[in-house]
């Protein structure tokens, strides 16, 4: 799989994510494609339903679990498989973001793994002269 | 470093790292040592010795390998007063655990029909990402699964009342509070019950192959050339939502207790405090829901053989939990201490005499079962004295990674697996490719190895050893 600004990492056990963008609300979107990428193959999910995110947290590294938490959540709990990421609000505490996606369809979409949560090991939210990047383990 | 103290046995001293207040203990020989060496298991082990309250040492079982704040493979043990609860140190799949069935058939009569059996066990058990079981937990039916465990699936006719006595904690752990599970972890898991999961989880058909021990073997119902059935798998996406609620609650409500952790993973709380409670309230229900998950995939696995072979006769010979915490009493420093302890990928074994164990078992002890990788051999052990006065009454889970599964995939194509596993005569099935090269054999330690350390140091007792027939990852 290859993404735009994403490096998987290796684990012993698990799988993590560097995502680099511009900005801030950039990384954690390349985060949440590179996730996503990992559940189902993205090129099998239509963008034809909306939905709004609206998350806070007490800083920037808890709001990235919280951000990818949200998407599972979604996949998990509500069978609802997300594509696109707008992230419009992306503060180290605030993050408000339309996610395009639509319900899941086992006979349509190719699902390739189950990710059970995201983990605060080595958890990372960087700025450098290169713009900003994310790093974070998933237990799998 | 790790200082070594018999053949099986190596101390990391509490000087190792500033802010350790305990040593830690790795169960290895000289091999497997450096295999743990070779990725953070040491800084884990190190790590979990700087939380408050512990008592004994940070233990590593031989099968251990990094993990997130805990390493897997990890016990420790908090004091009831003074010391924490950390839902990493339980892990997201709350009550993952193994369940072994013995086969009440002709062997010769399973193994003529083992693919026509397989297929049955995979169009009955639904296994993989996005799959849905065939019972819908609406309303409250699913509090009534999180407060009374596999006991709700034996009064829905999903197996005999005697299958409780051979499950850890009776198939229900107390102290469950539905009221403590988030309706996020409800949502992920009403559609879920019965079903395998993927990554490491799995069905699989095995033959009793030797037997160490024919006593004990014959006490849980197992003998030579029998056809049993191991089944491992967890809590599903409840359990998994369950540990994110509260790490993440844990993890802000650290500063109100002054407590602060060296890896973010390892966020705890004081066990006797409201957050502490209410995670150990929700686990349990977590764990209780991991319960029933395994009864009701043993109900398919009888099913499967009574459609297939012609018998349901299948016994429960054991089922354990390897990711949990339980309050347990047990001798530290000499003196009798009810202690929480903390199995991050590891198993309880307790010896014979132990009075939680139902009587039949009490008689020998209580069985430890360890997976071996796919393909290769798995083990049933039974639980030692020394084990209590050593590890907290714990042992190993399995044979513990020692390649990441992107390594696992890069090297081997899931053609050449399977070819590998016919030519051994394993019928294996999968719901997906790249799931099945993960789990490639050598992407583990070897289970005998990690078995014989285990035996050998005498936390627990070899019984017998199971090769695999058939395999359904999921």
């Amino acid at each position: 799989m290859v993404l735009a600004g994403v490096r998987f990492l290796d684990h012993p056990s698990d799988i993590g994510i560097e995502a680099r963008g511009v900005s801030c609300a950039e990384a954690f979107s390349r985060a949440a494609a590179a996730f996503v990428s990992l559940i189902l193959d993205p090129s099998s999910v239509d963008a034809t339903e909306q939905r709004a995110i609206v998350l806070h947290a007490t800083d920037v590294e808890q709001l990235l679990v919280r951000w990818l938490s949200e998407i599972l959540y979604l996949y998990d709990g509500c069978g609802y498989v997300s594509k696109e990421f707008r992230i419009s609000i992306c503060t180290p505490t605030h993050l408000e973001a339309t996610i395009v996606g639509e319900p899941i369809q086992l006979e349509k979409h190719a699902v390739r793994m189950d990710i059970k949560a995201v983990t605060y090991h080595q958890l990372a939210v960087w700025q450098d002269a290169d713009g900003w990047g994310v790093r974070v383990y998933l237990d799998i | 470093m790790f200082i070594r103290v018999d053949n099986y046995r190596y101390r990391l001293p509490a000087s190792y790292k500033k802010g350790m207040k305990i040593d830690g203990m790795v169960y290895a020989d000289a091999e497997l040592l450096k295999q743990i060496e070779g990725d953070q298991t040491r800084e884990q082990i190190a790590n979990v010795a700087t939380l408050p309250g512990l008592v004994g040492k940070s233990l590593a079982m031989p099968d251990a390998h990094q993990g997130y704040g805990f390493c897997i493979g990890g016990v420790a043990a908090a004091d009831l007063n003074d010391g924490v609860v950390s839902a990493g140190g339980v892990g997201f799949d709350i009550n993952c655990g193994v369940r072994l069935l013995a086969v009440d058939a002709d062997p010769e009569d399973v193994r003529k029909n083992l693919e026509a059996l397989l297929n049955q066990i995979f169009r009955d058990v639904p296994c993989g990402t996005g799959r849905k079981g065939s019972v819908d937990l609406g309303g409250k039916e699913i509090d009534a699964v999180l407060t009374d465990g596999a006991r709700w699936a034996v009064q829905h006719k999903y197996g005999l009342e005697k299958d409780l006595a051979r499950i850890e904690e009776f198939g229900c752990l107390p102290g469950a509070d539905p009221k403590k599970v988030s309706g996020r972890a409800k949502e992920r898991g009403h559609q879920q019950l019965g079903t395998l999961g993927s990554g490491n989880h799995f069905v699989e058909i095995q033959s009793v192959e030797d037997l160490f021990d024919d006593t004990t073997a014959h006490a849980f119902g197992v003998h030579k050339g029998q056809i049993v059935v191991l089944i491992h798998s967890g809590s599903r996406g409840l359990g998994h939502q369950v540990c994110t609620d509260y790490l993440d609650l844990m993890d802000g409500s650290m500063k109100k207790y002054g407590i602060s952790v060296v890896d973010r993973q390892l966020a705890c709380v004081p066990i006797a405090s409201r957050e502490g409670e209410d995670y150990l309230h929700a686990m349990a229900a977590s764990a209780n829901f991991a319960f029933a998950n395994r009864q009701m995939m043993t109900y398919w696995v009888r099913e499967a053989f009574r459609r297939v072979v012609g018998t349901g006769n299948i016994q429960v010979v054991y089922d354990v939990c390897h990711n949990i915490a339980k309050t347990e009493e047990h001798l530290v420093d000499g003196r009798r201490k009810t202690v929480l302890v903390h199995r991050k990928g590891a198993t309880r074994a307790f010896p014979k005499g132990h009075p939680v164990l139902p009587g039949d078992l009490r008689d020998v002890g209580q069985p430890v079962l360890i997976p071996g990788s796919m393909g290769t051999e798995s083990y049933i052990l039974v639980g030692t004295d020394r084990a209590m006065e050593e590890t907290f009454g714990s042992s190993c889970h399995g044979a513990g990674r020692a390649m990441s599964r992107t390594k696992a995939k890069r090297e081997t194509s899931a053609e050449e697996l399977l070819a590998d596993m016919k030519r051994k005569g394993i019928l294996v099935r999968g719901q997906s490719k790249s799931g099945l090269t993960e789990e490639k054999p050598d992407a583990y330690k070897d289970v005998n190895k990690v078995v014989e350390v285990i035996h050998g140091a005498g936390i627990a007792r070899k019984v017998a050893r199971l090769v695999p027939l058939a395999v359904m990852k999921g």
